[in-house]
């Protein structure tokens, strides 16, 4: 049975017609049309589809919509400022050569940004393993460690959020 | 991959979600981090008709302490929160290591503690140490409460002692005695997001001597349905002072009770193996940790 149900995503508030065993991540691709949220294994392991619910990084394929009501939902569109510019991390991630396929980076992008508000600078072994459920097939993941290292230097220096 | 159809509830207090337990009874299931329930409901094991989400009652989650009676952990306090709690990390330390190796940042950030003890997975993270520590859970329902070792809750592979009309609400953790230190490891293929073969936990005081093993529990998950409590390694180092071959001893009676299966994982004799190389580690690691303090 399908219900009006309200979600915010990206400061944005979405009235939605849902049903309870509707996950997030069909949510947010097919009925908003975000598609930078992408759904890989679809049972936690890849970390393809984190998106942040009240600033914490959370598997949107194991999330049912409704339980996300009243809370801030961010996706990757979200980071990016009004006129397109890119947030830090998304920058270092073109800096450093961090994005081949492109498929995880979304989520290993708000993976990032959540430890990054948690801990201004990390040190190489907190960024492995709080980046540990996202898993990329390209990069090898040294330009991804190296590029949420150089976003946490530009963040504490600007101070940006 | 579709769900199937259920009704969702979201009771707001304690007493509505009790109410609610007991009169959908065995058509409904509980709804916490889902990070278990959720992939059980994909591949279509169950299929409940209701799902009652636990989430939004405030009482069933946080972490209080208070000295002499120990911490009062919330069912659906959330693995990240133990992780990151410094209560947690100072007093009941093997509780923090095992936290932190649950699943991977985002599992942790969804799953809670209640959660993963009442799906009783042999290789679950959590239990060990909370056996280790002693810890009780507290079993609510519409007529009362009911408090029993977390060792008698979890019965089996995936069973728990929870009665229909019943949930999980806390954990009592006790506070620990002076000269006394708890640790946790494990052992599995690989690092990140890793079924463990074997794990286990130690929990050790001494006495004023600081050599005199005056208390000791010792745990072991993956090696048998549910988490076991040795009495062989208490029995044999009770009362003694701890010395390089009282540490030999002791890991060879850890390995010699335990009582692995082989899996995908890993073989029994290997299992049997890594007790002891876990057992002897743990305790020394437990031993230098108490003499520091
Ligand atoms: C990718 C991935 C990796 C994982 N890695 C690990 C790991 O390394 N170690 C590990 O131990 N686990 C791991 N898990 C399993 C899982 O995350 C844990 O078991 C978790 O703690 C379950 O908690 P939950 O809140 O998500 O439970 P849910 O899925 O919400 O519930 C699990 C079961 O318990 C019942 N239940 C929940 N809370 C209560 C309550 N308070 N009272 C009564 N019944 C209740 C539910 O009805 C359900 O049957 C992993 C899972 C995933 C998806
Ligand atoms: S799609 Fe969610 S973890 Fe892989
Ligand atoms: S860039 Fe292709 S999976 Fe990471």
């Amino acid at each position: 049975m399908k219900q009006l149900i309200s979600l915010e995503i990206n400061d944005r508030v979405y009235d939605l017609p849902l049903d309870p065993r509707d996950l997030l991540v069909d949510v947010i691709r097919k009925k908003v049309g975000l598609t930078g949220t992408k759904k890989g294994c679809g049972q936690g392991d890849c970390g393809a589809c984190t998106v942040l619910v009240d600033g914490k990084p959370i598997l949107s394929c194991l999330t049912l919509a409704i339980t996300c009501r009243g809370k801030k939902i961010t996706t990757i569109e979200g980071l990016t400022g009004d006129t397109g510019e890119l947030h830090p991390i998304q920058q270092a991630f073109v800096d450093y050569g961090a994005v081949q396929c492109g498929f995880c980076t979304p989520g290993m992008i708000l993976t990032a940004k959540a430890l990054l508000d948690r801990i201004a600078r990390p040190t190489e072994e907190e960024i492995k393993r709080s980046i540990s459920g996202n898993i990329c097939r390209c990069t090898g993941y040294k330009k991804i460690i190296e590029a949420i290292e150089a976003a946490g230097n530009t963040i504490s220096a600007e101070g940006v959020k | 991959m579709y769900l199937d159809h259920f009704e969702y509830h979201a009771p707001q207090t304690s007493g509505q979600a009790m109410d609610l337990i007991e009169s959908l009874g065995d058509k409904a299931r509980l709804l916490a981090g889902g990070t278990d329930l959720l992939l059980m409901m994909k591949d279509k094991t169950l299929k409940p008709e209701h799902l009652i989400d636990i989430n939004n009652v405030e009482e069933y989650k946080g972490i209080s302490y208070e000295p002499g009676k120990g911490a009062v952990i919330g069912a659906t306090t959330k693995i990240a929160d133990l992780e990151h709690s410094t209560l947690i990390q100072e007093k009941y330390y093997a509780l923090h290591q095992a936290a932190g190796e649950l699943g991977s940042t985002q599992v942790r950030t969804m799953a809670t503690v209640g959660g993963n003890s009442c799906h009783a997975s042999p290789a679950a993270e959590t239990p060990t140490p909370l056996v280790a520590l002693g810890a009780k859970v507290v079993l609510s329902s519409t007529s009362g409460e009911r408090e029993m070792p977390l060792e008698e809750f979890i019965t089996g592979n995936r069973m728990n002692a929870l009665a229909e009309g019943e949930l999980l609400t806390r954990f009592l953790v006790p506070d620990l005695p002076p000269k006394s230190a708890s640790r946790y490891s494990y052992i599995g293929l690989r690092d990140a997001m890793e079924i463990d073969a074997v794990n286990m936990a130690v929990n050790l005081t001494v006495e004023d001597d600081g050599r005199t093993v005056k208390d000791l529990r010792l745990v072991m998950g993956s090696v048998a349905p549910r988490p076991l409590v040795s009495t062989e390694v208490p029995s044999l180092m009770i009362g003694k002072e701890f010395d390089e071959k009282l540490l030999e001893k002791a890991a060879q009676a850890a390995s010699e009770e335990a009582k692995p299966i082989s899996d995908i994982r890993a073989s029994a004799e290997y299992r049997r193996k890594v007790v002891a190389v876990l057992a002897r580690r743990l305790l020394k690691n437990a031993f230098d940790a108490v003499r520091e303090v």
